[in-house]
C-alpha cells in the first residue's frame, strides 16, 4: 500500500467487518513520520448521490484545522436490494509544529436500502472510543427519529436554511434532544452564519457607556440575499431573544414590529437585495445609527456607528465565508451548549 | 479566557452570550514610549495589528509613538508597515493594513522634556476629539529602564496620570522590573509615585504563553491531576529554560543582567507559581496572584554557606551549535573578557509548605545550550519494588512543554510484546500544533488585550516582583561577595551546562531529564 498521502479519493475498499483491522494496517504500513491525531468523531450523512465524493473532499479541508475520525455516509434509501459497501482513507497535512505529516483517518460508506436502521449500526461500530460524536446532518430529518442514534450523538450539525417546513423539522430535531436527555447540543448552521455579524454589532455595545443604547432600538433594518431570509430571521430573533423583544404585528412578509418589554416599539424591515447573505444591518437607537456592512472587498466587514450625516471612523472586521468548510471550521471551534439559540428561534419560530 | 467579572464591573453586554470572542476593549490612546526600537516594531504593532484583523480591536484604538528621533506619521507608519510584514504572524491584508495606519500617530520628544509632555497633552485631547478614544491611555514603557523614571515624572506634571470621569489610565511596564529588591521597591515607589497599583501592569510575556496559561486549565479542569499533585506521589520537578542563541547584541544589558536575574527572577519563578500554587477561590486576577505569591514566599531561603551547594553558575565557553563553531561567552563584543556574568544557572529549590515538603524543584536556565526548549517536567514517585517494579528505574513523567512545540506528554510503562514480562516506558502526547489547526495568538496579542480590557490576571503585582526579588538577593550577594565566591562553571557552547550542574541531581540520585 502507498503511504498515507493526502487523497481526495475513497481510499481502500475493505470489507465492513475488517474495517478496524484495515485501518491499523494502513497505519503501521505508513511510510515517513506520520502522526494519527483526532479530537472527535465527524460522522456526515447525506441522501445526495454522488455526496461521498463531494463530502471526502470536504474533509480533507476540514481536517487540516480540525483532526477527527471522519465517517462519511452516503445513503441511498429507495434502492431495491440492502448494501454496505466502505472504503478507508487518510487525509495527511503538514503540522504547525514542523514537517511532522498529521493524518485524520475516514471510513467512508455508501448504504443502499434500509438506511434508517443500518445507520445506527454502521456509526457506532465504528466510533474512536472515549471521543465525542458529531453528527453532520445534510439531509432533512424524517421519522423515525432513531433513538438507538442520538442517544450518542454529543452535537447534531444541520442547516436549516434549504428547510422547506422549519417547524416541522425543527419539532424532529427538539424529539432527537429529548431523546438524548438534554445531552445533544444543536448546531445549526445557518445559525453559524451569523457569527460574524453577530459579533460585529455586539462589539458596539461592549462599552458600558453604550448599554443604554439597547433599550433605545427602534428600527432595525436587514438586507438579505435571496434564499437567505431564515437567516436574517434568525438574527432578528437573536436581538429579541436577548434584549427580551416580543413579536407586536407583522405588515407583509418583510416588515414586523417586536414591542420591547417596557412597551417601546420596534420596527423591523428585512429586504432582499444582491450581495452576501446577510448583507448588511443598520439599527437604529436614538439618533445613532449602527451599522454593520460588507466591504467591497468581500471577506471583510465595515461597521460604523454615528448620527446621521456625522463623518464616521469605519473600522474593518472579519466576515468569514459563506462555505462548507468555513461554516464548519467555525462551528467546530466553539463549545458548550448554544442556549442562545434555541432562545432566539423559539422568538421568530413562527415567521420561519 | 480568565477574566472573571467582579462586584464593581458593569453588566455585561447581553449580545456577547454565547458568542466565541471576547469582549472588544474600551476605546483609548496607547502611548508607546521607545516607539522606534525593537521591541514596539517586532512586537507590539504587529501584536495589535492582529488584533485588529481578527476583529477584536474596536475602531476608536489609536498608537501614539513617543520617541526621540524625528519623524513624521507617515514615515513612523510606513516604518511599522514594513515591521509589520515581516514579523506579524499572519500576512498584513493592504485593505485592514490601511485603516488601521489611520490611528497611528508619532510624537517627536525627549523622554525627559517638559515641554514633550504638554504637548503629548495637546495631540492626545486631539485625538479623543477626532478618534472617540474617550480619555482612556494605556502608557506602554518600552523604552529603557533608566528612563522609566523621567518619563513617569514628567508624565505626573503633564497632569497624564489623572483620570476623568468614566475614563482610565493604565500603565505597561516591561522587564527588568529592578536589578534587586532595593532597585525594585525604588522602581515601584517611582511608579506608584504617579500611578496606583491598579493601574500598573508589569507584564512578562512568558504568561500570555498558551500553554502558560494551560497549566491552570491541566491542574484544576483534570480531576485526575489533584489528588496526585503533592509530596505523596511527586518525587521532583523540574522546569528548563534552554536556548541556542548567545548573547547577540544584548552584551550591554546582559552582562549587568545575568541568567539568574533575565530568567529566573521574572519567568522561570513565574512558571514555578503556577505549577505549585493551591487552587485559587476564583479566576480573578487578585486570587491568582494571591495564591502565586504564598508560592514565592514559602520558597526555603539559604545561608550564605549553602548557595554554592544548591545554585550552580555557568558561563559559556567556546563551542558548536548545530555544528557551527560559536565564540564563548567572554569573546562576544561588548562583553568584558574577564566577565564573571553567569549565562547558565541551575538551581535545586524547596517549598517549604504543607503540599510541597521535601519535593526538589530543579531549575535550570542556560544560553548556548544544544537546543531551545521551555519545559516543566513532573516526575512522580516510584511505584511500589515489588512485581513488574523491582528492576525499573524510570519514573512516570508529565511534562507541560512551553515552547517550541507547546504540549503536555506522559510518560508511562508498558509491556513489550512477547512471552516475557519486559517493560518500557511509553509517551502519550498531545501536541497543540496537532490537534488544533488554530494558530495560538502571540502572547503580546493577549497580554496587550488584556491591560486594555483592564485584566491584570497574566501580570506580575507589585508584592510577586519584590518577593521574587528578595529570593534571588542573597544568590547574587554571594557571587558578588568578596570571599568564598561560589565558583563560576565554564561549559562548552552546545552542551547542557557544567558538570556541576548535574552534580546538583547526581547527589540526590537523579539526573535531568533528556530533551
Amino acid at each position: 500500500m502507498p503511504a498515507v498521502t493526502e487523497t481526495y479519493s475513497l481510499g481502500v475498499p475493505v470489507e465492513v467487518g475488517k474495517i478496524d483491522q484495515k485501518l491499523k494496517k494502513l497505519w503501521q504500513e505508513s511510510e515517513g513520520a506520520v502522526t494519527r491525531a483526532s479530537l472527535m468523531n465527524l460522522a456526515v450523512y447525506s441522501e445526495d448521490p454522488g455526496s461521498l465524493d463531494r463530502n471526502t473532499q470536504l474533509m480533507a479541508r476540514i481536517t487540516e484545522d480540525h483532526a477527527c475520525r471522519a465517517i462519511v455516509i452516503e445513503a441511498d434509501c429507495n434502492a431495491e436490494n440492502d448494501r454496505v459497501d466502505a472504503w478507508i482513507s487518510a487525509h495527511c497535512h503538514v503540522s504547525r509544529a514542523g514537517s511532522k505529516q498529521v493524518c485524520s483517518e475516514q471510513i467512508s460508506f455508501r448504504l443502499n436500502g434500509g438506511c434508517t436502521t443500518q445507520l445506527p449500526n454502521i456509526v457506532l461500530s465504528n466510533l474512536d472510543s472515549d471521543l465525542p460524536l458529531y453528527l453532520w446532518w445534510q439531509h432533512e430529518f424524517r421519522e423515525p427519529m432513531d433513538p438507538q442514534l442520538w442517544t450518542w450523538v454529543d452535537r447534531v450539525i444541520y442547516d436549516s436554511r434549504p428547510w422547506q417546513d422549519f417547524q416541522a423539522q425543527m419539532r424532529l430535531v427538539e424529539s432527537a434532544q429529548t431523546e438524548a436527555k438534554q445531552r445533544i447540543v444543536l448546531c445549526d448552521l445557518n445559525w453559524t452564519r451569523l457569527d460574524k455579524v453577530r459579533f460585529a454589532l455586539a462589539q458596539f455595545f461592549d462599552h458600558p457607556t453604550s448599554h443604554h443604547r439597547l433599550a433605545k432600538i427602534s428600527k432595525l433594518r436587514i438586507d438579505f440575499a435571496r434564499g437567505f431570509r431564515s437567516t436574517a430571521l434568525l438574527f432578528v430573533g437573536w436581538l429579541a431573544a436577548q434584549l427580551n423583544w416580543c413579536p407586536e404585528k407583522t405588515d407583509g412578509e418583510n416588515k414586523l414590529q417586536f414591542v420591547s418589554s417596557s412597551g417601546r416599539k420596534i420596527d423591523i424591515e428585512i429586504r432582499q437585495r444582491d450581495g452576501q447573505p446577510i448583507h448588511e444591518v443598520a439599527l437604529t437607537a436614538a439618533d445613532i445609527e449602527f451599522v454593520v456592512t460588507h466591504a467591497k472587498c468581500g471577506d471583510l466587514l465595515e461597521v460604523s456607528r454615528g448620527k446621521p450625516g456625522e463623518k464616521r471612523i469605519p473600522q474593518l472586521m472579519p466576515a468569514g465565508k459563506d462555505d462548507p468548510v468555513s461554516l464548519m471550521s467555525e462551528e467546530l471551534m466553539r463549545g458548550g451548549p448554544h442556549h442562545v439559540y434555541l432562545r432566539a428561534v423559539d422568538c421568530v419560530r413562527d415567521f420561519l | 479566557m480568565l477574566m472573571n467579572r467582579t462586584a464593581d464591573q458593569p453588566e455585561p453586554n447581553p449580545l456577547r452570550e454565547g458568542l466565541a470572542t471576547r469582549p472588544v476593549p474600551q476605546p483609548c490612546s496607547i502611548v508607546i514610549f521607545g516607539a522606534t526600537g525593537d521591541l514596539a516594531h517586532r512586537k507590539l504593532v504587529p501584536a495589535l495589528y492582529n488584533v485588529a484583523a481578527d476583529g477584536e480591536l474596536p475602531p476608536a484604538v489609536t498608537i501614539v509613538g513617543f520617541a526621540r528621533r524625528k519623524k513624521s506619521d507617515d514615515e513612523f507608519r510606513r516604518d511599522l508597515e514594513e515591521a509589520t510584514r515581516k514579523f506579524s504572524r499572519q500576512p498584513v491584508r493592504d485593505e485592514i493594513w490601511k485603516t488601521f495606519a489611520q490611528s497611528i500617530f508619532y510624537h517627536q520628544s525627549e523622554f525627559g522634556d517638559e515641554s514633550g509632555y504638554k504637548a503629548l497633552v495637546e495631540r492626545l485631547d486631539e485625538i479623543d476629539k477626532t478618534h472617540g478614544t474617550r480619555g482612556n491611555r494605556l502608557f506602554y514603557f518600552a523604552a529603557g529602564p533608566d528612563q522609566f523614571e523621567p518619563i513617569l515624572k514628567h508624565l505626573k506634571a503633564a497632569g497624564l496620570n489623572q483620570t476623568c470621569k468614566g475614563s482610565w489610565v493604565r500603565v505597561i511596564v516591561e522587564k527588568p522590573f529592578g536589578t534587586d529588591l532595593a532597585s525594585a521597591r525604588e522602581l515601584n515607589r517611582i511608579i506608584h509615585n504617579s500611578f496606583t497599583e491598579e493601574q500598573t501592569y508589569r507584564i512578562d510575556h512568558f504568561l500570555g504563553k498558551e500553554t502558560a496559561q494551560n497549566i491552570l486549565v491541566l491542574r484544576f479542569a483534570n480531576a485526575i491531576f489533584a489528588p496526585l499533585w503533592n509530596t505523596h506521589y511527586i518525587d521532583h520537578v523540574q522546569i528548563t529554560a534552554a536556548e541556542t542563541l548567545g548573547v547577540g547584541t544584548r552584551a550591554g544589558y546582559y552582562e549587568r543582567a545575568g541568567a539568574l536575574r533575565d530568567m529566573v527572577q521574572n519567568h522561570l519563578l513565574q512558571l514555578l507559581c503556577l505549577t505549585a500554587m493551591e487552587p485559587p477561590t476564583d479566576l480573578s486576577a487578585d486570587s491568582i496572584r494571591d495564591e502565586k505569591i504564598k508560592v514565592v514566599r514559602s520558597l526555603r531561603r539559604w545561608s550564605r554557606n549553602e548557595i554554592a551547594a544548591n545554585v550552580v553558575r555557568g558561563q559559556y565557553a567556546k563551542g558548536a551549535i548545530h555544528g557551527d563553531p560559536v565564540l564563548g561567552y567572554r569573546q562576544e563584543e561588548n562583553v568584558n573578557p574577564d566577565s564573571q556574568t553567569d549565562t547558565f544557572v541551575a538551581l535545586r529549590l524547596f517549598i517549604d509548605n504543607w503540599r510541597w515538603a521535601d519535593v526538589p524543584i530543579y531549575m535550570r536556565v542556560g544560553k548556548r545550550l544544544p537546543k531551545s526548549a521551555t519545559e516543566i517536567s513532573i516526575h512522580f514517585k516510584k511505584a511500589p519494588a515489588v512485581l513488574f517494579n523491582k528492576d525499573l528505574h524510570d519514573l512516570n513523567v508529565l511534562v507541560i512543554r512551553i515552547q517550541p512545540d507547546e504540549g503536555i506528554s506522559l510518560r508511562i510503562h508498558a509491556k513489550v510484546p512477547g512471552t516475557s514480562f519486559h517493560i518500557e516506558p511509553v509517551k502519550m502526547d498531545f501536541h497543540y500544533g496537532t490537534s488544533f489547526g488554530k494558530a495560538s495568538p502571540e502572547a503580546y496579542e493577549r497580554l496587550l488585550l488584556d491591560a486594555m480590557s483592564g485584566d491584570a490576571t497574566l501580570f506580575a503585582r507589585r508584592d510577586e516582583v519584590e518577593q521574587a526579588w528578595a529570593f534571588i538577593d542573597p544568590i547574587e550577594q554571594a557571587w558578588h561577595a568578596k570571599k568564598d565566591v561560589p565558583e563560576l562553571f565554564f561549559y562548552p557552547a552546545g552542551s547542557w551546562g557544567p558538570e556541576a550542574a548535574d552534580d546538583l541531581l547526581a547527589r540526590d540520585g537523579r539526573a535531568w531529564r533528556r530533551l
